[in-house]
């Protein structure tokens, strides 16, 4: 059981870390790119 | 001005600071022997005590260079002085080296307080085998400790909020000198059945982290400071 | 930084609509797409389809996050090094590398607390124990905490170019730094013959779908820094653009008073 609990939680660490800052850092482009004029985006 | 002469006139500069305010006499020192007094009390037990009393006193050595570091650079941000020796031109190699070379001083005179308190209140034991090993490990180990301290204490020192940076720099850094340090001083002081022999591997580490971080630092303690 | 907006050219039109909106371009969503496949791919076979080991049992499972993470966060601090390299190399260069550092640093400290979680566990189900003070596990709390101190340095304020040079200049000394705690680790746990139970998770021998199962979780991780890498550092390429027109801002209302008095 202990073993079940341990490997369910290395996986929901390791996806749950990486779902919230793929979250986060989406978010915060969309925030970034409201204020900035098109020049300031060179990926674009 | 060659770069050795700065460092001479400003070790001296700092010393003399520390001979008029002897605030590492008064406060530093106490403060370490009192470190000790409390593994004493957190410890309970002699055999114990004894058996780990060179980890101690490289414990107490490394709590004291916070504090020696902040002081040293707090002397420097007070009135902008180190900003004042860069815009005046002078090396920031030799306020390194300068800096450093005051603060061995200051390290040294600690750890003879240390060493000494290890002997009387933990009962360490140290013989005249030994002696030779245990003299070159502080040595070795004061320059390394000197130079990152220097070093970081640079980068750490100024603005607000930024002292406290200093620790979490400083002591991931330190980890080889504490381990190789109380590795030497335990074969010198013959702590945990070490034999003396055992010791100078040890050294040979305090060594290198001396030599990268002497030269490292000289190269980039003019980027550190820079404002 | 061109080659990554080669793959917005074709539908640049609709993207400056669209691509104005985030930092996302045609290329960042194919990689996003194909690194959440890679990820379930990753979550079925390791935690379903692929077999338990003979030795181990089921806690192997563990070792394909672990070993995942850890060899991203090698990665992501390595590029984190080559930066800070960079940047002091040719003092003229764009902080673009400056950025790069900094977000790698960022995603690598993340992967590696993920790590050493997971290696906690995967150790406590094999060996009964947490933690072990062998070199490898030391030297990789080490380098954790030495890039939470290089996160640190980088908020310190200052210009732009400052933050560069200071952090550039910290990457390059834990770079130095790693190998000597590593080594002196290393000597300190042979000398307690404790080197024998030290590298555990190389007394493992996968083949098979086990293998192949390590190698997705390899590959999905590094998808995954690749796409994060991409989009932390577009973000920190806006955040100092703001900053500077901030600053424009600030200094245009100082000259519009200086004229006024």
């Amino acid at each position: 059981m202990e073993d079940q609990g341990f490997i369910l939680a290395s996986y929901v660490a390791a996806f749950g870390a990486a779902a919230l800052m793929a979250w986060r850092v989406a978010r915060r482009g969309r925030e970034l790119a409201r204020q900035l004029p098109e020049e300031d985006k060179p990926w674009t | 001005m060659s770069t050795w002469r700065t460092a001479l006139l400003i070790a001296m500069k700092d010393l003399r600071v520390e001979a008029r305010s002897r605030i590492v006499l008064v406060q530093v020192l106490p403060f370490a022997g009192l470190v000790m007094v409390l593994f004493a009390f957190a410890l309970d037990s002699d055999t114990v005590l004894e058996r780990v009393s060179p980890g101690l006193i490289w414990m107490a050595t490394v709590f004291s260079l916070l504090i020696v570091v902040q002081r040293s650079f707090g002397v420097e941000t007070a009135d902008g002085a180190l900003d004042a020796l860069r815009v005046a031109g002078v090396r920031a190699s030799g306020i390194f080296v300068g800096k450093a070379i005051a603060l061995a001083a200051q390290l040294l005179a600690l750890e003879v307080l240390l060493t000494v308190l290890a002997v009387v209140l933990y009962r360490a034991e140290l013989d005249a085998d030994g002696l030779v090993l245990f003299v070159t490990t502080v040595l070795v180990a004061t320059c390394g400790l000197a130079f990152v301290g220097t070093l970081y204490g640079g980068l750490a020192a100024g603005a607000k909020g930024r002292e406290t940076l200093l620790p979490l720099l400083l002591f991931p850094v330190v980890a080889p000198v504490l381990i190789g340090a109380t590795r030497a001083t335990e074969a010198a002081l013959g702590a945990s059945g070490a034999a003396t022999s055992e010791g100078w591997p040890w050294v040979a580490l305090l060594v290198v982290f001396a030599a990268l971080f002497g030269a490292g630092g000289t190269l980039a303690f003019g980027s550190l400071i820079e404002e | 930084m061109t080659a990554v907006t080669a793959g917005a050219s074709e539908s640049t039109t609709t993207a400056s609509v669209r691509g104005a909106t985030g930092t996302g371009t045609t290329f960042t969503r194919w990689l996003g797409a194909a690194t959440l496949v890679a990820l379930g791919a990753l979550a079925v076979l390791g935690l379903v389809v692929s077999p338990a080991d003979v030795v181990q049992g089921e806690s192997v499972r563990i070792l394909y996050i672990h070993v995942g993470t850890v060899w991203v966060a090698y990665v992501a601090f390595i590029v984190t090094a080559l930066s800070s390299a960079a940047y002091l190399w040719k003092r003229t260069t764009s902080l673009t590398w400056d950025r790069i550092a900094g977000a790698s640093a960022e995603i690598g400290v993340v992967f590696m607390a993920v790590t050493l979680f997971a290696g906690a566990l995967w150790g406590r189900l094999s060996w009964g124990a947490f933690w072990v003070w062998d070199a490898r596990v030391t030297t990789t709390a080490f380098l954790f905490i030495t890039y939470i101190g290089y996160l640190a340095v980088r908020d310190l304020g200052g210009s732009h170019r400052q933050r560069a040079r200071r952090s550039a200049v910290v990457a390059l000394l834990a770079v130095l730094e790693i190998p000597l705690v590593h080594f002196s680790v290393k000597l300190w746990r042979s000398v307690h013959q404790d080197a024998s139970v030290g590298d555990r998770t190389s007394d493992v021998t996968l083949d098979g779908l086990m293998l192949f199962t390590l190698m997705l979780a390899l590959g999905a991780f590094t998808l995954l820094y690749a796409w994060w890498l991409l989009h932390r550092q577009r973000v920190l390429a806006m955040r100092d653009a703001l900053d500077d027109k901030g600053l424009d801002r600030a200094l245009a209302e100082r000259r519009t008073e200086g004229v006024q008095s």
